[in-house]
């Protein structure tokens, strides 16, 4: 199979992804007609301003109702809602597919502006720093004690480091972050309870970048504790796993030193597996990402999608689970990518 | 001058089962450019025999003894490290049983067969790369071959490269262990006349480790059976197919069919035994069609048959001269 | 089949992990059923979510043993009830009846509140009048407060019924009778005047278990204090169901209390049996629809093959929690909801590991043999594919059992979590939410986290007793 073709099967599979959630969260807010209501909310709130502007020219009440009545007819078209909810669908997903994302309801962005795309646009950088950053610190910290395990395989050290970070498998990242808060920031006063910044801000671009960094310190720690142990693991399976196959023994015979062994004949063959469960941990670390902000408070995308949720912000909410899957299907495809320079079985 | 001398090896492994004597005890010898069959089935410790020539060993090892003497200097006395300088590829190099999967499939062919070269620091990459090229060519493929990947050969190209592989840095000895196994009986032709071709023209030394008997006879300038760990009869292809002592080694000949043969071919009963508990006396006794009173209780000693034949039954005794 | 479940239960038993998880379980299944039995089954609406059954209780008080750590000795809840009276003294137009507590008071504080409770008090004409006085350790006493029952409604027939359905509590701690009578009683005995607002303010509490200093504090009594209910009856026939007096501690009980009363220790427990069913069900049903789906999908091939594996891939790479996140909310706390989501997005993957086992037992020997014999596809793959499968079918359906019970966590933690079923993530959500981890109250976060990670714990212990079998290459190399 061409690598074209492959990636373009990946790349049709990954549009769907992207369709799909879309759709899923359209057509529950529509069937449960939540959509209907937030739309409903709107007309009446634009029909309310509008009677109190034209109370001042239209003395007459009952024309006043009649003009009133005509205007909310013409709202009601206009959004669709004299019309079933299905029916507003295929314009939805087309606008939001063009990341026209509209408008939010009752969330505004850190400026005031009430575009989807300013708030989003805000608080993303928020959210790539830790999860990246986070992601970043795991995957070397993992690939180095999984190497290192795999090389001391039953030894207490391979058994032990194995049994804490199957253990962190059991371990929500959230929960850790809280115990965190209680030890670092309540008892030790170490790092801040939450937040980004300090208020007021530090002046000066350094002392606000230590700020940032001392606010990211716990947040971070959490993220990469959540998947560090796991990560280790499955780099120590595929490490084990590769290490038995005949060619290392071959490797071996030809009178490689062992660290050559093990960079150029373990890890070059492993990395492909575990560059897919590097994708795993990207999905993992997205969800986390709303879990260990909203403990820690942090203004990203995980917060603002939980807000959104409980202010039944429909823009929002919608906007929000089409930017989180279209950052995890983008990422998806560049480790697609990825895997097909590392891996030649499947270039051909 | 003996090129290889192996005195009373011995390789143990440890499983849950007990330990497994895997290689109890053997002896060989092989001349400068001779070729030295090793015949057995499967699980008579063939191949374990080559990895502890190589010391490529498993992690669960048990014991593993004797001497391996190479141009008369004791190399089980080396250090890991010299003997992986000095011994591995430098000297002896092997061509592993499953060609299928002896190729890293992330890297290129050619840089496979180049890498162990690539560790002199004498040597520059493109000579290293020049080289493989022209070992490629040497054993039959198009120097092409070089940029490719072990997925995009067959079975017999790969064996073709490890055979390639195998003599990068000119050794003196090559094990080949089950070389052709997986291959179609016409590629397992061409393999076979290619390392014809090579014994003659290379002057190198072979160990070509097989279940068939009949392919060594192909090869071989020397046969030795191993049967449980333990080589049975040893001696020139001429003694080993002329004048079998061994019942084993005269049932493996029964059982080569014959084109031109009207007796259908023989098989041997039963089952090798399982090498944590080998059985007392002779080994063989359990499927001996001619096994006699001392069989199931003393193990028999080599008896000489004559010059080079040794056989390790009961009914050579009276043989020895 | 049966020897490899039979190997794979040996194999669990043998290693380390395997027993302990094994004996976790085991545990964790005693207590469940144990509540199941105990506690009713609409605990969560009827008792947990009912804040008059805590009254009674302080408000986020750590557990009682915590005295045990600090030189400073912290009052215990102390509560009296009963509906036997200690005495009864007829009179000719009244009776007396008296009900008599003892409480021995020892700790360096005050109580945190006293309350009384009466209930289901019938009379026939005059309404009975209860009064409380408080005998304390240096003989002075208080008359606390006075109970007149509220008289008959016109229309009302004999015998007249009160607080029968709810019983009545009157907070004697914060109530302006009490901080008069108090008032009073210091004015008298210490000469000490303050104003009620005052004293309402400081807590009547200190003075009542207290004596006055002279730079205007209070030093704790220690002693037995005699509590006297007294109730007189204008009727023969009129009766007192129950009283009850609580002088309340701040600490409480084995695991404390939350902001609203409420025992942790009763929560924390109710969570055993919610958890495990949430485990045990989403991965069983998760289980069951990945390997029918990649047996079918493996074996037959085709058509059907690709649209399972589509669907499987499509619905993998849906991140889960924000999907799961939006449909809770927007369809309800239900924790039948939860389960269900997490089956739809959890099945992909193991049916493409199961497709994966699939083809290559497909082509192997038994399978073949079978389909010459021309057995049916439903007894092909049933009969001899699935048993083959079946132990590392039987794995994953462990290893995903703490994910769906770490899911459910995450989303009550999300205040996502279905009211009428208390779990331990909703337990540790209310403290996030009360911000508890900004006043330290750590008897009530760390508990149900700790709950949780244990019960996860048990089945990462067990998948990782079955490693060996589910992955026999890595055995190898030990």
């Amino acid at each position: 199979m061409g690598a074209a073709r492959l990636l373009a099967i990946k790349g049709v599979t990954l549009f769907g992804v992207l369709l799909v959630s879309l759709l899923l969260v359209i057509v529950v807010l529509g069937a449960t007609g939540v959509s209907d209501r937030m739309m409903g909310s709107i007309v009446n709130e634009e029909v309310r301003e509008l009677r109190q502007s034209l109370a001042i020219t239209i003395r007459d009440p009952i024309e006043l109702e009649r003009v009133v009545l005509a205007e909310r007819e013409q709202l009601v078209e206009f959004y669709g809602l004299d019309n079933p909810w299905y029916t507003r669908l295929p314009d939805m997903v087309w606008r939001i597919l063009r990341l026209d994302l509209g408008s939010a309801r009752t969330l505004k962005s850190f400026s005031g502006s009430t575009r989807v795309s300013d708030i989003v646009l805000e608080r993303l950088p928020n959210t790539v720093i830790l999860v990246t950053t986070a992601l970043a610190i795991s995957s070397v910290l993992g690939l180095y004690i999984g190497v290192k395990l795999a090389t001391r395989v039953g030894t207490t050290l391979d058994r032990g480091v194995s049994y804490i970070s199957a253990a962190s498998y059991a371990l929500p990242s959230w929960w850790v972050g809280i115990i965190f808060i209680m030890i670092l920031s309540f008892q030790f006063h170490i790092f801040p309870f939450g937040g980004i910044t300090s208020a007021p801000v530090p002046s000066g671009f350094l002392n606000r970048t230590f700020d940032i960094m001392w606010h990211a310190t716990l947040p971070i720690i959490t993220l990469t504790l959540a998947s560090v142990g796991s990560w280790a693991y499955v780099v120590r399976t595929m490490v084990l796993n590769t290490a038995q196959e005949d060619f290392v023994t071959v490797a071996r015979a030809k009178g490689l030193p062992e660290n050559k062994i093990m960079n150029r004949h373990i890890i070059r063959v492993a990395a492909p597996p575990i560059v897919t469960n590097l994708v795993l941990g990207l999905t993992a670390s997205f969800g986390g990402a709303i879990l260990t902000e909203t403990v820690f408070n942090w203004p990203g995308m995980g917060r603002l999608y939980y807000d959104a949720i409980f202010a039944l912000d429909e823009n929002v909410i919608v906007a929000l689970t089409f930017i989180f899957t279209l950052l995890y299907v983008g990422a998806r495809f560049i480790l697609e990518v990825l895997y097909i320079l590392l891996d030649p079985r499947v270039r051909y | 001058m003996k090129l290889l001398e192996v005195k009373n090896l011995k390789l143990y492994y440890q499983s849950t089962r007990g330990t497994v004597k895997a290689v109890d005890g053997i002896s060989l010898d092989l001349a400068k450019s001779e070729a030295l069959g090793i015949v057995g089935e499967s699980g008579s410790g063939k191949t374990s025999l080559s990895l502890a020539l190589m010391r490529v060993l498993p992690s669960n090892i048990d014991t593993n003894e004797g001497k391996v003497i190479l141009d008369g200097k004791d190399i089980t006395q080396l250090s890991e490290e010299e003997f992986r300088k000095e011994i591995r590829w430098n000297t002896i190099s092997m061509v592993f049983q499953g060609a299928m999967n002896s190729l890293n499939p992330v890297l290129k062919v050619g840089h496979q067969i180049a890498e162990p070269m690539l560790l002199e620091k004498t040597v520059n990459k493109k000579e290293a790369y020049k080289k493989s090229e022209d070992l490629l060519e040497m054993v039959g493929l198009p120097k092409e071959i070089f940029n490719r990947y072990a997925h995009e050969l067959s079975g017999g190209m790969k064996q073709r490269v490890m055979i390639a592989s195998a003599l990068i840095l000119n050794p003196k000895l090559v094990i080949l262990d089950e070389p052709t196994s997986a291959l179609d009986v016409s590629i397992q032709a061409q393999i076979m006349n290619l390392l014809k071709r090579f014994k003659k023209e290379l002057d190198i030394s072979m160990i070509f480790i097989t279940h068939d008997i009949a392919l060594s006879s192909d090869l071989c300038d020397k046969l030795a059976v191993l049967y449980a760990g333990e080589i049975i009869e040893k001696g020139t292809a001429e003694q080993m197919f002329g004048k079998p002592k061994h019942p084993y080694t005269q049932l493996l000949l029964a059982s080569i069919p014959g084109l031109k043969q009207d007796a259908s071919p023989k098989f041997i009963p039963g089952a090798p035994p399982d090498l944590t508990s080998p059985p007392t006396g002779c080994r063989f006794h359990a499927r001996c069609p001619y096994r006699f009173d001392p069989c199931d209780k003393k193990p028999p000693p080599a008896f000489k048959i004559e010059k080079d034949h040794l056989s390790r039954c009961w009914l050579n005794e009276g043989d020895k001269k | 089949m049966e020897e490899r479940t039979r190997n794979l239960f040996k194999e669990l038993l043998s290693s380390g992990s395997g027993k302990v998880g094994i004996a976790f379980i085991i545990a964790l299944i005693i207590i469940s059923l144990g509540v199941i039995i105990i506690y009713p089954p609409d605990f969560g609406l009827k008792y947990w979510s009912n804040p008059v059954l805590w009254a009674d209780n302080p408000r986020a008080a750590p557990p009682a043993w915590t005295n045990l750590f600090s030189s400073y000795n912290q009052a215990e809840t102390v509560i009296f009830e009963t509906n036997i009276p200690t005495e009864r003294i007829p009179g000719v137009s009244t009776t007396k009846v008296l009900y008599t507590f003892n409480l021995n008071h020892k700790a360096d504080e005050p109580p945190s509140f006293i309350s009384m409770t009466v209930g289901n008090i019938k009379y026939n004409n005059r309404p009975p009048v209860l009064i409380v006085n408080i005998e304390r350790p240096d003989g002075n006493k208080i008359e606390l407060y006075r109970l007149i029952v509220p008289g008959p409604l016109p229309n009302e027939v004999t015998p007249f019924a009160r607080f029968s359905e709810t019983p009545f509590r009157i907070q004697l701690s914060g109530n302006h009778e009490v901080v008069s009578a108090v008032s009073n009683f210091l004015k008298q005995e210490f000469d000490v005047s303050i104003s009620n607002q005052d004293l309402l303010l400081s807590g009547v509490d200190i003075a009542v278990f207290g004596t006055p200093q002279d730079d205007g504090k209070f030093d704790v009594l220690m002693g037995v204090y005699k509590i006297q209910v007294d109730a007189f009856l204008y009727n023969e026939d009129d009766s007192i169901g129950s009283v009850k007096f609580v002088a309340g501690g701040s600490v409480h009980g084995f695991m404390g209390t939350d902001t609203l009363g409420r025992d942790l220790s009763i929560g924390l427990l109710f969570g055993f049996p919610v958890a495990l069913f949430i485990g045990l069900v989403a991965s069983s049903i998760t289980t069951v629809i990945g390997t029918s789906l990649g047996i079918i999908s493996g074996y037959i091939g085709g058509k059907t093959d690709t649209s399972i594996q589509r669907a499987a891939d499509i619905f993998t790479n849906i991140p889960l929690l924000p999907i799961l996140i939006f449909l809770s909310f927007i369809v309800g706390p239900n924790l039948f909801i939860i389960i269900l989501i997490l089956i739809i997005f959890s099945w992909p993957g193991l049916t493409i590991l199961i497709r994966s086992m699939v083809l290559q037992i497909r082509s192997g020997q038994l399978v073949e043999s079978s389909i010459t014999l021309g057995a049916s596809r439903l007894r092909i793959m049933l009969r001899h594919i699935f048993p083959q499968t079946a132990p590392f079918v039987f794995a994953q359906m462990i290893f995903f059992t703490p994910s769906a019970i770490l899911a459910e966590a995450a989303l009550s933690f999300l205040g996502l979590g279905d009211p009428s079923l208390p779990t331990w993530g909703q337990i540790l959500e209310y403290g996030f939410r009360n911000g508890g981890i900004y006043v330290g109250y750590w008897w009530w976060i760390l508990p149900p986290g700790i709950l949780i990670v244990i019960t996860a714990m048990t089945f990462v212990l067990i998948a990782l007793g079955m490693e060996p079998i589910i992955n026999p290459r890595l055995k190898r190399g030990h």
